[in-house]
């Protein structure tokens, strides 16, 4: 099916290959004009060098320039590389939230939706998740990736998957239009469908986003029911604060197996919290290395921070499916030393860029 | 003090020391305390607690309220004695040492007075309990607006926490999100509450972002809030937020009296509490020449010696430098085209430190409208203005206290009746006159409290006939209701 792929990128997807040897095999694929996407392609040209020649390393995807922006309005078609053929299996194409402008949006192949499915199983797996269980998804399906993997994870672990659906963009756009009783309002709806197959159905696992976990846990009755009945409860799309997550595990769920994620759409995938943490630790974000990487980095000089340092997190992706390098997200991270085996760091504590409260008051002695 | 002192959050499980802290440092930037900030969910599941407590008998609070005075003013709390928690107050917040054991003071006899205080302010017309026997053949009886009240506090001066401790005497549960600048006073003050017997569901310390304040006054049934001009437009249609605005509190000297006697009044109103206070004078009104009087002020105050504020002698409030420069430049920004009488090359007296006093001002304006006598400073800073009969009420109006020395009956008139002008005080009566049991903005209960009629066993009620009023009064309202 694929020309000349180089086997480094077709391995079996429970092996694990050595980065140096992805990324090299990467560069062939994506920039060869037989097989590299138009979009990587036409890009080529004005590199100023040549990644087939030049890029070997986790510290060499630096080199790239952020092209994510341009993921607003190209042709999904074009980001195929075309050793693929004509007619590549498609798992879906994801857009981002829309909070910085019009979405952004990759097309995920089969081949790695099945790369990254692995993943996930083996890591549940390893944490001994049940399966044969019902999926509750409160959150976004339509164009995002939330709702498809849920959708995915449940159909791979026996099951069926309920779902409530929200639209997070015109969430966002109430919120920055002041429509702030509108927000609210919608939000109480989802919860509102949520409890419906809270109380009747057997849901086992359940994934929803921080801000609607949160009014959750405002409803004495709904906690209860979470707590009787979902084993594992996953938060991703959003940002948590230490402290929420610890009230959250202690006292609110403290029957449950509550789990953070870390996922973006322009990594095509995301990680869950590594396990056995607890509350003293660092919150602890392993990437699905090599294919997904991260780096952590001083937002005003680039620099790599020391381990330990807060700075802003830097994400790559590289697979046969699409090369997305270097991609400055708007998180600040600590920076981790990584497990054994993994290219780049791991990351924790990740918090958005913060908004400093530092308004002047002068006049009036309050 | 080597170790920072933990303020953590007191929640209804106890107390809560986050992950996220904020430091909290004296005027020359040196770590004092850490202080526990929580986030929203904390904070809804605290009054989400609040709503469900019990309510504590009137008595109970009453004795409980007494017992927490007593240990906030002369015990070791939080690790604390009163000595270093009056140092602490004084280095964080840069006022005078001498106002923070007077607060200490007046909190602890609030604490006493507060339950006796509270009854002050309930309608002739209405018992305090149902089962006054008054309620038997229909009477009113007093009752609360709600069960929760929040307070954002502010954090000028510690005295301003004496006043919600009456809506814990009324029965309310109290959620106090205390202000960053100075929260060592809220926290000593509700650890004092829930260890004298206030349950850590009837009373809790709740800081928080600025992003979370909000939900507080959500959640709440009922809140009162601190600040400027702009939070006034901002809760200024919310019946359920009573808001605290500027004092803007003014003295007005009348012809018919000689201001010299009254020099030392007007001083006191100007610098007591180091200025920081909504009762300190903002601005003098004088009939007759102002030039005279805005001299002799500015000559008493210029005595002030500049002392770090945890020296007993200090009375000028001390600021972080840059904080200090800032406001310097905004008075003098805005004293443009007005006669300076001391203050006029600026206010601010570097310690060395890091910290700077912030010296008093004297400025004399040439209209009683003028608009600089509605800017209040949290320090000695004082706009004097002539002011003469035809100006009558209009220029003091928007106060919360006016001192008027004069005799003219239909001034006092005007004055007493001005919606505007919370307090009136007539003669030698500094504007920072406070007393448990007379109101400070009107009664807090005023805003706490309602009246709810009710009638037990039926009697009275006009069904016998047995000549009650309602049945005389409304016989035709009553009559086919009943049939």
């Amino acid at each position: 099916m694929s020309n000349h792929a180089d086997p480094v990128l077709d391995c079996p997807v429970d092996q694990t290959p050595d980065p140096r040897e992805l990324i090299e095999a990467a560069m062939q694929w994506h920039f060869d004009p037989e097989t590299g996407s138009p979009f990587w392609l036409e890009r080529a040209k004005t590199l100023d060098f040549d990644p087939c020649q030049d890029v070997h390393s986790f510290a060499d995807l630096r080199m790239f320039p952020n092209v994510v922006d341009d993921l607003r309005d190209v042709r999904v078609e074009d980001l195929i590389p075309k050793g693929y053929g004509p007619h590549p299996e498609v798992a879906g194409v994801f857009e981002s939230g829309g909070t910085t402008g019009p979405p952004k949006r990759v097309i995920m192949l089969k081949d790695w939706m099945d790369r990254l499915m692995a993943f996930t199983m083996r890591d549940m797996d390893s944490r001994g998740d049940p399966r044969d269980v019902n999926w509750l998804s409160l959150g976004p399906s339509g164009p995002h990736l939330f709702g498809a993997l849920a959708s995915w994870e449940s159909r791979l672990r026996g099951g069926v998957k309920f779902a409530v659906d929200l639209d997070p963009r015109w969430v966002k756009k109430c919120i920055r239009d002041g429509r702030i009783d509108e927000a609210d309002r919608y939000a109480e709806h989802l919860i509102d469908q949520s409890a419906f197959l809270l109380e009747t159905q057997d849901i086992g696992i359940m994934i929803t986003t921080p801000p609607l976990l949160e009014r959750i846990a405002r409803r004495d009755r709904l906690v209860e029911l979470i707590n009787r009945k979902v084993r594992v409860l996953f938060w991703a799309g959003a940002h948590m604060d230490a402290d929420t997550r610890h009230l959250l595990r202690t006292e609110v769920f403290p029957d449950v197996d509550l789990r953070g994620t870390y996922a973006s759409t322009m990594v095509m995938g995301g990680t869950v919290e590594r396990p056995g943490l607890t509350d003293g630790d660092p919150w602890v974000f392993d990437p699905f290395s090599p294919y997904i990487s991260f780096a952590v980095v001083d937002p005003e000089t680039g620099v790599e921070v020391a381990y330990g340092e807060r700075g802003q997190v830097v994400m790559n992706h590289v697979s046969k499916n699409m090369l997305l390098p270097n991609n400055l997200e708007r998180d600040l991270a600590t920076r981790i030393k990584p497990l054994p085996g993994t290219m780049g760091d791991s990351v924790a504590d990740v918090s958005p860029v913060p908004v400093f409260d530092n308004e002047t008051v002068i006049e009036g002695v309050y | 003090m080597s170790e920072l002192i933990q303020l953590d959050a007191l929640g209804p499980k106890g107390p809560y020391r986050t992950a996220n802290r904020r430091t909290v440092t004296d005027v020359s930037g040196v770590p004092v305390a850490e202080l526990s900030l929580v986030p929203k969910l904390y904070v809804e599941r605290s009054v989400a607690a609040l709503h469900k407590a019990r309510v504590m008998p009137p008595e109970e609070r009453a004795a409980a309220l007494e017992r927490a005075g007593r240990a906030f003013a002369n015990e070791t709390i939080n690790g604390l004695s009163v000595e270093d928690y009056q140092h602490a107050v004084s280095r964080v917040a840069g006022m005078p040492i001498s106002v923070v054991r007077a607060a200490t003071r007046s909190i602890e006899r609030a604490a006493r007075e507060a339950f006796r205080g509270t009854q002050r302010a309930r309608p002739e017309g209405a018992v305090s309990d149902w089962h006054d026997p008054a309620t038997e053949h229909g009477h009113a009886v007093w009752t609360r607006r709600g069960d929760v009240f929040a307070v954002l506090a502010p954090g000028n001066e510690p005295e301003v926490h004496a006043l919600w401790l009456e809506v814990l005497a009324l029965g309310y549960r109290v959620a106090v999100r205390p202000s960053q600048r100075e929260p060592l006073t809220p926290h000593r003050l509700v650890t004092a509450l829930r260890e004298a017997d206030f349950g850590a569901d009837q009373v809790v310390f709740l800081p928080t972002d600025h992003a979370v304040a909000d939900e507080i006054i959500r959640d709440a049934d009922l809140a009162m809030v601190y600040g400027g001009d702009s939070v006034m437009r901002k809760y200024s249609q919310d019946a359920r937020v009573l808001p605290q605005g500027p004092g803007r509190s003014k003295i007005l000297l009348s012809g018919d009296d000689d201001w010299s006697s009254h020099v030392n009044t007007i001083v006191d109103s100007v610098s007591h509490y180091g200025g920081m206070a909504c009762v300190n004078t903002t601005a003098v009104f004088v009939e007759g020449d102002p030039t005279p009087v805005a001299e002799a002020i500015a000559e008493r105050l210029s005595a002030i010696p500049s002392l770090p504020p945890e020296d007993a002698e200090a009375v000028l409030p001390v600021q972080p430098l840059d904080k200090a420069e800032v406001m310097e430049r905004f008075l003098l920004d805005h004293a443009r085209g007005t006669t300076a009488r001391l203050g006029g090359d600026g206010i601010v007296d570097d310690l060395g430190d890091g910290s700077a006093v912030l010296r008093p001002a004297v400025f004399q304006v040439d209209r009683p409208d003028a608009p600089q006598t509605a800017i209040e400073l949290g320090f000695p800073c004082v706009w004097v203005a002539p002011w003469s009969r035809d100006d009558g009420v209009e220029p003091l109006k928007n106060s919360l206290v006016v001192t008027a020395i004069t005799r003219d009956e239909a001034l006092i008139d005007g004055l007493v009746n001005e919606p505007t002008i919370s307090n009136v005080y007539l003669g030698d009566t500094p504007t920072y006159w406070m007393r448990p049991g007379i109101p400070h903005d009107s009664y807090l209960a005023d805003f706490l409290m309602r009246s709810k009629a009710m009638i037990r066993d039926g009697r009275g009620s006009g069904r016998e006939g047995d000549g009650d009023q309602a049945g005389d009064l409304y016989p035709d309202a009553v009559g086919p209701i009943t049939r």
